[in-house]
């Protein structure tokens, strides 16, 4: 039986996935170790914690209300991160792949879940070096979370759209904005939750799934959105890593603003008739983008992320207003007007230099240094 | 009785080069597969099994045969471990910058200590002493290329090796001036070549790496061109160091400092030159193996070992000392004392 721990409503918290690569080609290198074990020598108090395979990080934050204050633990955090690394002479980088490393050279962290995974997953755990930003939304029970996490489902386009960052994979350009996510599709448990209405439903379906011996907890699921009890969450798990520090934020504030909208006018609209369009739509923000075009499973409708961000955002003003996050809101309709990605971003330099090594170097100058050039 | 072709058969070079590459990588295997060492030291002893020393199925004439092969490999090590010092680094890390100085300062004045005290010359001791300085760069890369080898240790072995080399080749041009100038009547020579020495090498590695990031930058996405380039480049500059009598070795590790520090020169190197340099480092492990000349270490045996013995106690208990400062666990800087311990003789007579 899960015990969901209820938290409050609209807290918000983030975990961000970071690269670790050498200055010498900017390849990849299994730096989280020796970052890890200098950055512990000094007290400091942040969630910094490796992952699955050693050229990765992860960082998350506080629990907190605002944006704003979590912007400022992250810079903290990147400040941390930053001088460490400098240190070993590492590059750290945001992005949601690395553009030419082969992940048969990576190494699985040396970690009792990881090796697990590596053992049941084969090949798949090493293709999981990939990079994303996860948003935690605080919910008052397990009922709210599951009515939340199916509003977001929604979506999910839009964060995919607003976070694309991850163009080129395995040193190629894919011709999609976001090739991370193919790497979690191929998990036997990825995709999006069962069409549960409540949290005891929800527990009825894990209750299964543990009978029949296929998952022990729910890290054993790599949906798009899940619940996350023992926070007391909703986790938004499709975003890449932003190649900046403060993109999270603005993601995150989108989520809140989201999630009030869904807890203030009690959204109960559950259906299976949703979901029909789940997977084409989430390609289409995958491959196109800003440009992609999403079907309205109810109307039949076709509109273009763009257009339905905008709209979207529209609508959000007053949650905008009511939890102080004007700005973020401001800051993403501008962007979405200039269709403005981290893709294209990191296009642009490859097409400037005819070098990945090159386009690695300014993602990670980006990161530490807020230096786009 | 008819005189058939294979009745007084001698190798050509191309078969001998054939024979060195074939029985290396044999060699290779055996050491590590069978044995467990590194497959370099296969490589080596293939060579003094099948070199003039022992075997004598490689003479002299066709090891030269071969010098093409070995000094590319030379090149590609030596631009490949200038490109592992980073300026920008050791701007950042002076621990790393001033702990190898210090190493290489100490391992010079022990070795000259026990060479002048062992009754060798000055001279000698000084060019011996300048030799002992250095870790070798090929044998570096390629230890940690077999291993696989990422992570604070090897980084820090590699800017150290790049860093001893270039100060082991700036003695050993001083050394060589003042031969000149206690041995002859003093004369311009004396100051000049040095000087021609130092400067003219380091002119050329670093004209080398503007152009090779222009023309890097001229080809664009041509990924292959630009390691063609690469390769042309080293040879090319071997070539004009010996040429023009400079050190071709410094002239490379300039070469790949530049490459690695000026702007615009992060993606010289990309793809890994070193992937696709194994063939040359087989051929230069085999070629030095062959060279070996186990008599000649007999007759200085007891020197020879002090020598190496006081090298590798230095080296060890120096990076063991200074480890926590080169954010490295105890454990770690002694690998890293032990792990430069191979002698380069030959980058400063490439």
């Amino acid at each position: 039986m899960l015990e969901f721990n209820n938290s409050t409503p609209l807290t918000l918290g983030v975990e961000l996935e970071l690269m670790i690569v050498n200055r010498r080609d900017y390849n990849l290198t299994r730096g989280s170790d020796d970052l890890l074990l200098l950055i512990d020598r000094q007290p400091h108090g942040y969630d910094i914690k490796p992952e699955i395979t050693q050229g990765m990080i992860e960082i998350g934050t506080a629990i907190h209300t605002h944006c704003s204050e979590m912007l400022q633990e992250l810079q903290a955090i990147r400040q941390l991160l930053t001088r460490n690394a400098e240190k070993l002479n590492l590059g750290l980088a945001g992005g949601g792949a690395h553009p030419f490393q082969h992940w048969s050279e990576q190494q699985i962290y040396p970690k009792a879940r990881y090796q697990l995974v590596s053992e049941l997953y084969g090949y798949l755990a090493k293709q999981f070096t990939v990079y994303g930003q996860h948003i935690h939304i605080g919910c008052p029970d397990g009922d709210s979370a599951i009515r939340l996490g199916h509003y977001l489902a929604r979506y999910i386009p839009h964060f995919i759209a607003l976070s694309a960052a991850s163009p080129f994979y395995q040193g190629m350009d894919t011709r999609f904005q976001t090739s991370r996510l193919t790497s979690v599709n191929a998990f036997p448990l990825s995709g999006c939750m069962p069409c549960v209405e409540s949290w005891d439903q929800f527990n009825d379906y894990f209750q299964d799934m543990a009978k029949l011996g296929i998952v022990a907890s729910m890290k054993d699921f790599y949906w798009d959105i899940r619940p996350k009890p023992e926070y007391g969450t909703v986790e938004i798990r499709i975003c890449d890593t932003p190649l900046d520090i403060v993109t999270p934020t603005l993601l995150a504030a989108y989520a809140q603003m989201l999630a009030r909208h869904c807890m203030e006018q009690e959204w109960r609209d559950i259906s299976p008739a949703h979901y029909l369009t789940y997977s084409y739509n989430r390609f289409q923000a995958c491959r196109f983008g800003f440009d992609g075009v999403l079907v309205n499973s109810s109307s039949g409708q076709q509109t273009s992320v763009q257009e339905d961000l905008l709209s979207t955002l529209n609508q959000l003003q007053a949650h905008a207003v009511a939890l102080g996050c004007e700005a973020e809101l401001a800051a993403l309709r501008a962007r979405v007007l200039k269709r403005q990605s981290d893709s294209q971003w990191l296009r642009d330099v490859y097409q400037d230099s005819g070098s990945l090594s090159e386009v690695v170097r300014r993602q990670s100058n980006y990161w530490m240094h807020d230096q786009p050039d | 009785m008819p005189n058939f072709p294979w009745q007084n058969i001698a190798l050509n070079p191309l078969a001998a080069f054939g024979i060195l590459l074939t029985l290396g990588v044999m060699g290779g295997h055996i050491a590590n597969r069978i044995a467990r060492l590194p497959a370099m030291t296969g490589y080596v002893l293939i060579g003094l099994i099948i070199g003039p020393a022992s075997l004598h199925i490689l003479n002299e004439d066709l090891l030269r045969a071969a010098d093409l092969f070995v000094n590319l490999a030379l090149g590609l090590a030596l631009f490949e471990s200038g490109r592992r010092v980073d300026l920008r680094w050791l701007r950042a890390e002076r621990t790393l910058l001033l702990s190898t100085l210090t190493y290489c300062l100490l391992v010079f004045a022990a070795l000259y200590t026990l060479l002048v005290f062992a009754g060798l010359d000055w001279q000698t001791s000084t060019t011996m002493a300048a030799i002992g300085m250095a870790s070798s760069p090929i044998v570096i890369l390629e230890m940690m290329r077999e291993g696989r080898a990422e992570g604070q240790v090897s980084d820090r072995l590699a800017t150290a090796t790049a860093l001893s080399s270039l100060l082991s080749l700036l003695v050993f041009a001083i050394a060589l001036g003042s031969a000149h100038l206690f041995r002859q009547q003093p004369s311009a020579d004396s100051l000049l070549t040095p000087a021609w020495l130092i400067l003219g090498s380091s002119l050329l590695g670093l004209l080398a790496g503007v152009l090779a990031i222009a023309l890097n930058h001229w080809l664009g996405h041509q990924r292959q061109h630009r390691t063609v380039l690469l390769f042309g480049l080293i040879t090319l500059l071997v070539g004009l160091a010996v040429m023009l009598g400079t050190l071709p070795s410094l002239a490379l590790l300039v070469f790949g400092l530049a490459t690695r520090n000026l702007r615009g020169g992060e993606s010289i190197s990309e793809p890994d030159l070193l992937a696709g340099s194994h063939f040359f480092f087989v051929a230069f492990f085999v070629a030095a193996g062959a060279w070996l000349q186990p008599q000649a270490l007999a007759s200085h045996w007891p020197l020879a070992i002090t020598y190496l013995l006081l090298r590798t106690g230095i080296a060890m208990l120096f990076w063991f000392a200074l480890a926590p400062a080169n954010c490295l666990t105890r454990r770690r800087g002694l690998w890293l004392g032990l792990a430069l311990n191979p002698l380069s003789g030959g980058s400063a007579c490439c």
